[in-house]
């Protein structure tokens, strides 16, 4: 199985935005964005955050991670941001193997992948565009290229209004859509996210979860991992349900039976 | 390559006002630690000059007889300037002598009692300057074998001037211990000052390696930085130093007057090492203190 992807035959974000979106080549549907293979995470105090984890996430797919506290999920998006390595097993972010790949190449995976998190990270020195320009500056992208970028982006998210506002006059929602704009403006292949939600009451839980359903419509893989069942039972996307470090259940239209 | 230098030199001008705080305390730290550091390294320098003048006082002086007739006094000249280890020969007559001694006592304080003497008590003699205070070759042995010099007019310095230079050696090598346990404190000092304020902002760099900063884009507007904080801190620092100078220099003038002490070269020197310091240590203390975060 070649793994092997050309970007030439990918609509980007760009061009989705615009509406240029150009037809999949029929060979898109077999190729994943990321592929666990047999995978285990031993913690060098001996102990194992994972293990023998398969996992294949096609591009376009929305998939939700859930487990309770300690059962791996975290681990499972340090392995694919390649924060960690695995011990034992592949994985494969858009055809590239994180395990074998140079200290020089990490920046440019990471480059592939929009990361989200619970506790936004954003900087507080920065209002929202520059925090969102940043991901950009830092990355070597040319002056010309940034604005246009991050205009569009804080477009998708509906924060144009807010673009000169710092983190701390937004509120919860709108420092996470700060948070996903940025995550989208290299117009990364995957969007993960670490419990984007934990943070945010119900409704504006919603919010964020109706955003990043609109993002993945655009053609942008989503992997989310997340305690909110009400979520996840109402959506009936595909659900990976994690329990002591192992796959326990990834079935499409499934639930979130919690347990705790 | 030009454009990554302008792009890394604006976040470093960004990193440092937005910090303000702890950028700005970085820079007092580094200006109190070159302070101390130029400050010992002064008083370094003025010890070793004041040690070597004193080691130039030794003297190998040979009383003569009051009889000495000139074409003596030139015939010793002349043969103490032909030893490698003479550095300077000078005779000092009878006259000499008493006004020298006149004048000692006029500077002590004391009273004049020569006046009451009929007769010049003094003797003439030669005094000889060594150029290493070490080396003495036959300078003693020949200088008492001459005619015109008095019987026992030359004494043995040798155990003298070795205890003078015991305490010049430990006095020396003291300073120099002083100086380097200075430079370790104010290195550890500043390196820690710039660690802290490099961790204050680990959650930047943090974002930056999630977003997929490549190392380079992150280390070095941290070391330009860095390199800020030492220019600024120098220059501050090489600010007060200009400003105490003068008045410093006046009320010890007589100190450096007599201490064979090159003010030019001090405030060369003295320039060298604060700048030098300042913006070695701002740049090393930077990529010491990014680097923790980049390897992992």
């Amino acid at each position: 199985m070649s793994l092997a992807v050309s970007d030439l035959d990918r609509p980007s974000l760009r061009d989705r935005l615009t509406g240029l979106v150009r037809t999949r080549p029929a060979a898109a549907a077999d190729r994943s964005v990321v592929l666990l293979h047999d995978v285990t995470k031993t913690y060098p105090n001996g102990n194992v955050a994972l293990r023998d984890v398969d996992l294949r996430i096609p591009e376009g797919d929305f998939v939700f991670l859930v487990g309770p506290s300690g059962a791996g999920k975290s681990t499972l998006i340090k392995l694919l941001i390649r924060d960690e390595l695995a011990t034992r097993g592949t994985v494969l972010l858009d055809g590239q193997d994180l395990s074998r790949l140079p200290r020089r190449q990490v920046p440019k995976v990471r480059r592939k992948i929009g990361i989200v998190f619970q506790d936004f990270k954003l900087l507080p020195t920065k209002t929202v565009w520059e925090n969102v320009a940043f991901a950009l500056e830092v990355t070597g992208t040319p002056g010309r290229r940034i604005r246009p970028a991050v205009d569009r982006v804080l477009a998708l998210v509906g924060l144009t209004a807010q673009a000169k506002q710092y983190p701390s006059q937004l509120s919860g929602g709108e420092q996470q859509r700060t948070a996903i704009a940025r995550a989208l403006v290299h117009d990364p292949r995957v969007i993960i996210a670490d419990e984007p939600t934990g943070n945010l009451d119900p409704l504006i839980s919603w919010e964020i979860i109706q955003l990043l359903l609109r993002i993945n419509e655009l053609g942008v893989t989503v992997f989310m991992a997340t305690h909110n069942a009400e979520v996840v039972n109402a959506l009936r996307k595909r659900v990976v349900a994690l329990e002591e470090g192992r796959v326990i259940r990834d079935e499409v239209g499934g639930g979130y039976h919690r347990q705790d | 390559m030009i454009r990554f230098v302008a792009f890394s030199i604006r976040r470093a001008w960004q990193g440092f006002w937005r910090n303000a705080v702890m950028s700005l305390a970085a820079t007092a730290t580094m200006i109190l630690m070159l302070l101390l550091l130029a400050g010992f390294w002064i008083i370094q320098s003025g010890l070793t000059a004041g040690l070597q003048f004193v080691e130039q006082k030794v003297e190998v002086v040979a009383d003569l007889n009051d009889s000495v007739t000139p074409t003596q006094v030139a015939a010793i000249e002349a043969a103490m300037h032909a030893h490698p280890e003479v550095s300077d020969v000078t005779f000092v007559s009878k006259a000499d002598a008493l006004a020298s001694f006149r004048a000692t006592l006029e500077a002590q304080g004391e009273q004049d009692l020569t006046q009451y003497l009929d007769t010049n008590p003094l003797h003439p003699s030669i005094n000889v300057k060594l150029k290493d205070p070490r080396v003495f070759g036959t300078v003693l042995d020949d200088l008492r074998a001459s005619d015109g010099v008095a019987r026992d007019g030359v004494k043995d310095i040798h155990s003298l001037v070795d205890n003078l230079l015991t305490v010049t050696n430990v006095l020396r090598t003291a300073g120099l211990v002083i100086l380097l346990v200075i430079g370790l404190i104010v290195l550890f000092i500043i390196v820690n000052t710039i660690r802290l304020a490099v961790f204050a902002r680990s959650e930047e760099i943090e974002v930056m390696r999630l977003v997929g900063a490549s190392d380079a884009f992150i280390r070095w507007p941290f070391v330009f930085e860095g390199a800020f904080v030492g220019i600024l801190g120098a220059a501050v620092t090489l600010a007060v130093l200009a400003v105490v100078a003068d008045p410093l220099g006046r009320f010890m003038f007589d100190f450096f007057r007599v201490l064979p002490l090159h003010f030019g070269s001090l405030a060369r020197d003295l320039v060298l090492l604060v700048a030098g310091a300042g913006i070695g240590l701002g740049v090393f203390g930077s990529w010491l203190s990014v680097r923790t975060y980049l390897i992992r």
